[in-house]
């Protein structure tokens, strides 16, 4: 497992050196959003201020938001390019889990993702001498909320692998995500709250507020919550994967046909 | 206890792939269509099976089916006793290039695509890297190891392709029309890797639409129509079976007026001014008495071809 996490990993590397222009339009494109935020905190009246209207707040809100994007449209869409160019069968012949070599992949992209960000925030903060404070409790929720979105990609993925078009769906996209990460459910009475402590990923998100914009303290037992959405999540994700992988062979349907 | 005695024969098994009555129905806009029907092949180390029919006979369809790429409704498959389709490792045994894909990445290059599908195989990164510069080296690669396979002739990317499926040294190779779009000079640098691949003992599965390709390196063949399997045995016995007792003789000069009459008597009759046809041997030598001592081409048996072979057996079929 951890061979392929380095495979990817280098993967992942040589793609970005190879493809060095789109590499450095991503890091310029990357480096110019977060130049905004600094310039434009105290004006900033967009989805991401739910998480406090702190530099740091904002900087983990856009953080959490494009990583979850980027992990839910990655694997469904990887699935999909791949069935078309014929590589997707080759995965198919590895003795592993198919479900595990993307999650494998998409972990791997979200390291150089977050590198670059980390780099680029670094560079920032020197630049123009904000500082941003992280507490390290942050990366508990944050851990949940990423497990919830494997798993919600890995049920996109599982359509992908039956539905040739997943583009509807994944274009529905930033609305769920919105409703799930930014609606405070926190906030909310208590049998409304149940239900959202059954969205996915929204308990996490939720204690990311607490942390950040109401500063209060980690509250272990929301955070077990938070583990156990995100498990459930991925559990259900990686369920139905194995069973659409199951109903695709069956209809013989793992290629491009 | 029945059993046991049943899993200790299977367990003897000398056959790498035996697949047992497999059958497939598509369902397509509501209506069911078989595409392999009772379909049952073995393969042995070091065999070549050439896995022949027209378009649509189900061909692929098989393939996909021993790779675990498809399910079967019924049947099973096992390569070296284990199931593709049940235990995971069984992936281990198994190689394959599929038809029409592209099987790599078209992005990377032939080492960094060795190197991956090796280690998505079960391999460590270093084994990877060590038996991918063997693959290239023996599949004369090495010079384009650094290249974008993108930018690579079609016959350089179906080489990689057969090399990436070899990279762990599967028991069983499947090649689905590995000469497809290829020129006279790459069909030929892949029909050499096969023999190499079998002379290492590797077993191969192989579908083509170049007859003249399954009769040079194949042991045996299958013929599949419509589904079903309609011949299957070793590629001589097969020729042999269709080749007529039959000779043709051919002369240098035309055949004077008064000798053609007398192998008409014999019941001969020329066939152009310089050849004609006997169809057997007792006749041969009373015609070869009548020509001498005329000077004599040659005197050839008739010998069927795999084509005659194929197009009788699928044409009788459909009649
Ligand atoms: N996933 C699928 N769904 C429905 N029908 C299919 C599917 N795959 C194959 N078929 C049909 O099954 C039949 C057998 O197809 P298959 O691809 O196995 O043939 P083949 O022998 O490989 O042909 P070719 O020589 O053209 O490659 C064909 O009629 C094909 O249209
Ligand atoms: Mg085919």
């Amino acid at each position: 497992m951890i061979e392929i996490f380095w495979a990817e990993l280098k993967r992942q590397w040589i793609q970005q050196r190879r493809f060095a222009i789109d590499s450095i339009a991503g890091i310029v494109g990357l480096a110019i959003i977060f130049y905004g935020l600094f310039l434009t905190t105290q004006y900033l009246a967009g989805p991401t201020t739910q998480f406090g209207t702190r530099l740091d707040s904002i900087v983990v809100g856009y953080v959490l938001w494009t990583m979850v994007s980027f992990i839910i449209g990655d694997i469904a869409g990887g699935l999909q390019q791949e069935a078309s160019t014929g590589t997707l069968e080759q995965i198919f012949l590895s003795p592993f889990p198919v479900a595990q070599i993307f999650l494998l992949r998409e972990l791997a992209r979200l390291t150089v993702t977050l590198t670059q960000m980390v780099a680029i925030l670094v560079l920032l903060m020197v630049l123009t001498g904000r500082m941003l404070t992280f507490s390290p409790a942050l990366i508990l929720p944050l851990i949940s909320v990423i497990i919830g979105a494997f798993g919600l990609a890995l049920t996109i993925g599982s359509l992908s692998l039956l539905i040739k078009e997943v583009r509807q769906i994944l274009s529905l996209l930033p609305f769920v995500l919105f409703v799930t990460i930014l609606v405070p459910v926190e906030t909310w009475g208590m049998p409304a709250r149940l239900v959202g402590w059954l969205l996915p990923m929204t308990p996490g998100a939720g204690i990311l507020r607490d942390l950040m914009a109401r500063n209060q303290g980690l509250d272990w037992g929301l955070l077990a919550i938070a583990f156990l959405n995100g498990g459930l999540y991925f559990a259900i994700g990686w369920l139905l994967f194995q069973q659409a992988e199951r109903v695709a062979k069956h209809r013989g349907r793992l290629g491009g046909y | 206890m029945a059993r046991s005695i049943q899993s200790d024969r299977v367990a003897s098994d000398p056959n790498i792939l035996t697949a047992h009555q497999l059958r497939k129905a598509y369902r397509s806009q509501g209506k069911e269509m078989v595409a392999v029907r009772e379909v049952s092949l073995s393969l042995a180390k070091g065999e070549i099976l050439a896995f022949l029919g027209p378009n649509g006979a189900g061909k692929t369809t098989s393939i996909k089916m021993i790779a675990g790429l498809i399910r079967p409704d019924q049947g099973w498959v096992r390569i070296c006793d284990r199931d593709p389709h049940r235990q995971p490792a069984a992936l281990k045994l198994v190689g394959a290039v599929l038809e029409g894909n592209r099987n790599v990445y078209w992005r990377y290059t032939p080492a960094e695509n060795l190197e991956y599908f090796g280690i998505l195989r079960g391999m460590s990164g270093q084994a990877a890297r060590k038996r991918g510069a063997e693959l290239l080296e023996q599949f004369q690669l090495s010079h384009k190891r650094q290249t974008l396979v993108q930018s690579l002739s079609r016959g350089m990317q179906q080489k990689l392709a057969i090399a990436v499926a070899l990279m762990h040294s599967p028991a069983l190779l499947l090649l689905d029309e590995p000469t497809l779009g290829l020129d006279v000079e790459a069909t030929e640098d892949v029909k050499r890797l096969i023999r190499e691949i079998v002379h290492q003992g590797c077993a191969i599965l192989l579908t083509t639409h170049q007859l003249a390709i399954a009769e040079e390196l194949s042991d045996r063949v299958a013929i599949i129509n419509n589904g079903e399997i309609v011949t299957e045995a070793t590629t001589a016995d097969l020729i042999r079976q269709f080749s007529g007792s039959a000779y043709l003789v051919e002369t240098e000069h035309s055949i004077p007026a008064e000798r053609v009459r007398k192998l008409h008597l014999l019941g001969v009759d020329l066939q152009t001014e310089r050849s004609l046809h006997v169809t057997d041997v007792q006749v041969l030598y009373q015609v070869l008495a009548i020509l001498n001592p005329m000077p004599i081409v040659q005197i050839q048996k008739d010998q069927a071809n795999l084509t005659d072979v194929f197009l009788k057996l699928v044409r009788g079929a459909q009649a």
